[in-house]
């Protein structure tokens, strides 16, 4: 057992078994996760519907660089003269989708890996669990700029580098749970019924590791987006994709700061944090449901209250 | 015997729960304890048994609000809160908790862990306080050479022997214990009994026994209080409360055979005990009692003093009502 | 100690499997990868035929790949890795001039960042259910969902004028003493070391304070109360400590999150550490410079993730078993 052993052995040995609906109950009561749920849905909104709507084209360029903003253009244009505002939503679709399709990836590797090792144990998860040792030690963002510079600057290959290296941590996670979920009772006995592993898996592993599943897969889409932006910004990014962190790289590159034009660098850095804060505020507040702390605590700044009852008080 | 050590007064303890609403743990407890006698406290889990003892020490979590009084030799422990327990604690009162593998701190080792109060309350300090802490382990039947080892290594019942001997640091006059032995197997559970009986002898110490397990109080307790959903429903002399008993519980609980294996529940009385989130108008126990009559339903039971020591809260105790019934 | 010394080996051992894999990846990517301007570490732009022919024959470019695996690893025991196709200075140079300038501003970051984060985490949980627990629990989650460069490109909006934006050292001080160069550099790594520090103290912050809450529910607090210890000597003596643990388990996950950041941050403060030289090398297509980063940093998180077992099997006696 070693320090990187730590995160996963603790929360998997007090998970509480999921019940039917337990995504859907948390995005419905937590605030945090409701805050977050809007804020998602309503960047999609813009992804989708976004540049259709605005007047302007993404590579319209329509006057000065740089220009403040103004009635027609509330953010003012970029460092080629195109509006923010129709940038800010064309990013909103890119960054968006690499996001989404690299946290895919990643989960469907991971849920492979860790189900298959949690469930089967013996060889196959000793050395499918030796492959994930290495990989989480050795740092995400360093091998994908390697690879990525070695490979190719199209978005796919972008969002394919992504997913392969962020799946390491769901894997163990997933691992641990469905190890301990195996040896539930329900579980031994389908398998003592007859069942076959597949079936066992697909009917009573996966739905009690689902909101798991869940709670990574939005945690890794805010991975995936920060990796995709760090990645622009170094320069290995699609140069024909116009994602949030393209934009933070056009501005510094055109020296936006020395230049004062705030616009072009605080707005799409501000969508990435945002972003970036909803899915973690929805993937925490999952992960609070599924291991609640059950114990008050003995000790806080203020301690207990004394009471003089009346005379007539119960 | 028999000069009062510490006696409980009208203790009412209530909890702040999670979302939102109060739970009334303690209601109205009163009781009182002779100097250098085992005094038992049993009921079913949840009836506030553990709650009352944390009261007396002052012990309760930042959620909860009490009232009452707690005199140990005369002063009132909750006064003031923590600022007038806290000068009473390990001094003149300490515990033993259930579970002593968590009560331990598991990155201290046991010398440290007894050492500590020693020298917070001035008793001994540097070789000397190492020596008496020895002394204590040899005393409960531990090496002294086990004063450097972390509690992990120790087995259940030695762990629970070496809480037994930090709560003997500051030769304290009351021991309080909450379900010692839960969670011992018999054989050990038959030690640290014996190991307590013979303190309490040898040291004149006061022991408070909080259990559920029936058998264990009847062996080793002089007198004993059963409480139920967070009363006290009776408190009196052992054999009384086993041959005549003055609470429909209290004659439930006590006429179960003993289970030689020593592995007693509370034996199974139909119903369930009540929620303690909701005011109760009447008796607490009167669903499942089998004598409850008129009152019982909607005139709480006062405890009620029958001859000297014995107290039960049950309407069946009282002239007038029984009379007009 | 025996089943300490078994620890200590199981994770050695581990630590030295995973090197060796990073190396035979490193070797792999860049060597195997199609394209001879990857391959081909002796395509030094602008070199002379003579420095083309010397690290051909270094590295054994015209032998098999086999042959070149092994000459490769017998390179890399010579701490030999080739030639920046930039500079044309020995690879292994660059590199330790960089570590040299990086360290000390990863280092206060990090230092920032974990004082900050574990003091608003602990205080959050003392007063739990407050204001002061929400918000600072807010205030980190917001600045950890910064990305990186952007906090520094904000920082350098705030700042211009007081403090430097880019560099080690001020070009315009001539002949210092070595106190001034020293306040010289700090007020450089200043800007630099904070971004990574805000962006990281977040996390601190979430870890600290639900360590502290969990500590504060266990039984043994109870009874450090019980014994008549005052709160602030419960916290101090049997709370903290305990709590402390997961934090050190904290600082190694953390750590492919300071590689990522410092890389981002170097870059926009052009502050000449290791980050900025892997910047660097991508931008200019510099294998070589590249492969010696890519190998220093990942050696660099095995070791430091090694060093983190130990310290956390120090600090806890359990796992001594």
């Amino acid at each position: 057992m070693s320090v990187a052993d730590m995160e996963t052995k603790l929360p998997a040995a007090e998970a509480t078994p999921a019940r039917r609906g337990t995504v859907r109950s948390v995005l419905r009561e937590r605030p945090s996760a409701i805050v977050g749920l809007a804020v998602v849905v309503f960047f999609i909104l813009v992804a989708i519907f976004g540049p259709m709507l605005s007047p302007y084209g993404v590579h319209e360029k329509i006057g000065t660089p740089f220009t403040p903003p103004s009635l027609s253009h509330p953010l003012g244009l970029d460092d080629a003269g195109i509006d923010m505002v129709t940038l800010l939503m064309q990013g909103a679709r890119v960054s968006l989708v690499v996001g989404f399709a690299a946290s895919l990836i990643a989960i469907l590797i991971g849920a492979l890996v860790g189900v298959t090792a949690g469930y089967f144990g013996g060889k196959s998860d000793v050395a499918l669990m030796r492959v994930t040792d290495y990989f989480l030690v050795v740092p995400d963002l360093v091998l994908m700029i390697v690879i990525a510079s070695i490979w190719g600057q199209k978005l796919i290959y972008i969002i394919i580098v992504i997913g392969a290296l962020l799946w390491t941590g769901t894997a163990r996670v997933l691992r641990a749970q469905v190890k301990s979920i195996r040896e539930r009772v329900y579980v031994r006995r389908s398998l003592a019924l007859g069942g076959s592993n597949g079936h066992t898996i697909v009917q009573h592993v996966l739905p009690q590791v689902s909101p798991l599943i869940v709670a990574n897969a939005v945690l890794l889409i805010a991975v995936a987006i920060f990796d995709e932006t760090a990645l622009a910004y170094l320069g290995l990014g699609d140069p024909t994709a116009i994602s949030w962190g393209k934009l933070i790289k056009n501005a510094s590159e055109a020296a936006a700061v020395s230049a004062g034009a705030w616009w072009a660098i605080v707005p799409p850095g501000l969508c990435v944090a945002t972003v970036i804060l909803a899915c973690t505020l929805i993937g925490q507040a999952l992960e609070d449901a599924l291991n609640p702390r059950l114990k008050a605590s003995y000790l806080a700044a203020r301690g207990f209250r004394i009471r003089r009852l009346r005379e007539d008080e119960p | 015997m028999s000069e009062t050590i510490l006696s409980v007064e009208d203790l009412h303890v209530w909890f702040d729960l999670p979302r939102g609403g109060v739970l009334h743990a303690v209601q109205g407890v009163s009781l009182s304890v002779d100097r250098g006698e085992r005094f038992g406290l049993v009921g079913e889990s949840g009836c506030g048994k553990t709650t009352t003892i944390l009261a007396m020490m002052g012990l309760l979590p930042p959620n909860a609000t009490v009232s009452g009084r707690v005199l140990l030799e005369g002063e009132d422990v909750l006064a003031e809160g923590e600022r007038s327990a806290r000068p009473h604690r390990w001094v003149d009162i300490s515990m033993i908790f259930q579970g002593a593998m968590n009560a331990l701190n598991p990155v201290q080792t046991v010398g440290a862990q007894i050492l500590e109060p020693m020298e917070l309350h001035g008793y001994a300090t540097g070789v000397d306080a190492r020596e008496r802490a020895g002394t204590l382990l040899e005393l409960v039947g531990i090496g002294r050479d086990r004063l450097d080892r972390f509690p992990h290594e120790f087995s259940g019942g030695m762990r629970q022997r070496a809480a037994i001997a930090m709560a003997l640091a500051c030769e304290p006059k009351v021991i309080l214990a909450d379900e010692p032995t839960t969670a011992l197997d018999v054989m050990v559970q038959a030690q640290i009994l014996g190991l307590l009986e013979r303190l309490s002898e040898e040291l004149g110490l006061t022991v408070i026994l909080v259990t559920h397990d029936l058998p264990l109080v009847a062996h080793v307790c002089h007198r004993a209080a059963v409480m139920y959903g967070g009363i006290l429903a009776e408190v009196g002399p052992m054999d009384a409360l086993y041959h005549d008993p003055r609470h429909p519980y209290t004659r439930m609980l006590f006429s179960a055979v003993p289970d030689p294996t020593g592995e007693s529940e509370v034996i199974s009385i139909p119903g369930a005990p009540p929620r303690l989130d909701r005011p109760i108008p009447g008796c607490p126990f009167e669903p499942r009692c089998d004598r409850a009559f008129e009152p019982c339903s909607s005139v709480r039971p006062r405890q009620i003093s029958l001859t000297d020591g014995r107290e039960a809260s049950c309407h069946l105790n009282d002239p007038a009502l029984t009379e007009a019934s | 100690m025996r089943g300490g010394a078994d620890y200590v080996i199981k994770r050695a051992i581990f630590a030295l499997v995973t090197v060796f894999v990073a190396i035979t990846l490193n070797f792999v990517l860049f060597r195997l990868a199609p394209g001879t301007a990857v391959a081909n570490v002796a395509r030094v732009p602008g070199a002379s035929p003579e420095l083309r022919a010397e690290l051909t024959r270094e590295f054994g470019l015209d032998k098999s790949k086999w042959e070149q695996y092994v000459i490769y690893l017998g390179q890399l025991a010579r701490g030999n890795l080739g030639v920046s196709f930039a500079t044309r200075e020995p690879v292994r140079e660059e590199l330790g001039t960089a570590l040299v300038n990086t360290l000390p501003m990863v280092a206060l970051g990090e230092l920032f960042a974990i004082v900050v984060g574990t003091a608003v985490g602990v205080i959050a949980a003392w007063r739990r259910g407050t204001a002061v627990d929400k918000g600072g629990v807010a205030v980190g989650l917001f600045f950890y969902s910064l990305p990186t460069q952007w906090l520094g490109l904000m920082m350098l909006l705030l700042f211009a004028g007081i403090l430097p934006s880019g560099g080690r050292e001020s070009l315009f001080l001539f002949d210092p003493t070595p106190w001034r160069h020293f306040l010289d550099v700090l007020k450089h790594m200043i800007l630099p070391s904070m971004t990574l520090g805000l962006v990281l103290f977040g996390e601190y912050t979430i870890v600290a304070r639900s360590s502290m809450l969990e500590t504060l529910g266990e039984d043994y607090i109870l009874t450090a109360r019980a014994k008549g210890l005052r709160d602030r000597r419960i916290v101090r003596r049997h709370a903290f400590r305990n709590a402390l643990l997961p934090i050190t388990t904290m600082v190694a996950i953390s750590l492919g999150y300071i590689v990522a950041g410092s890389i981002l941050a170097e870059s926009v403060f052009s502050w000449p550490g290791i980050g900025k030289l892997m910047y660097d090398s991508v931008g200019q297509r510099d294998y070589p410079l590249l492969q010696g980063v890519f190998l220093l940093l990942t050696i660099s998180v095995v070791l430091a993730n090694f060093v983190a077992d130990l310290l956390y099997f120090k600090l806890d006696p359990r796992i001594r078993e």
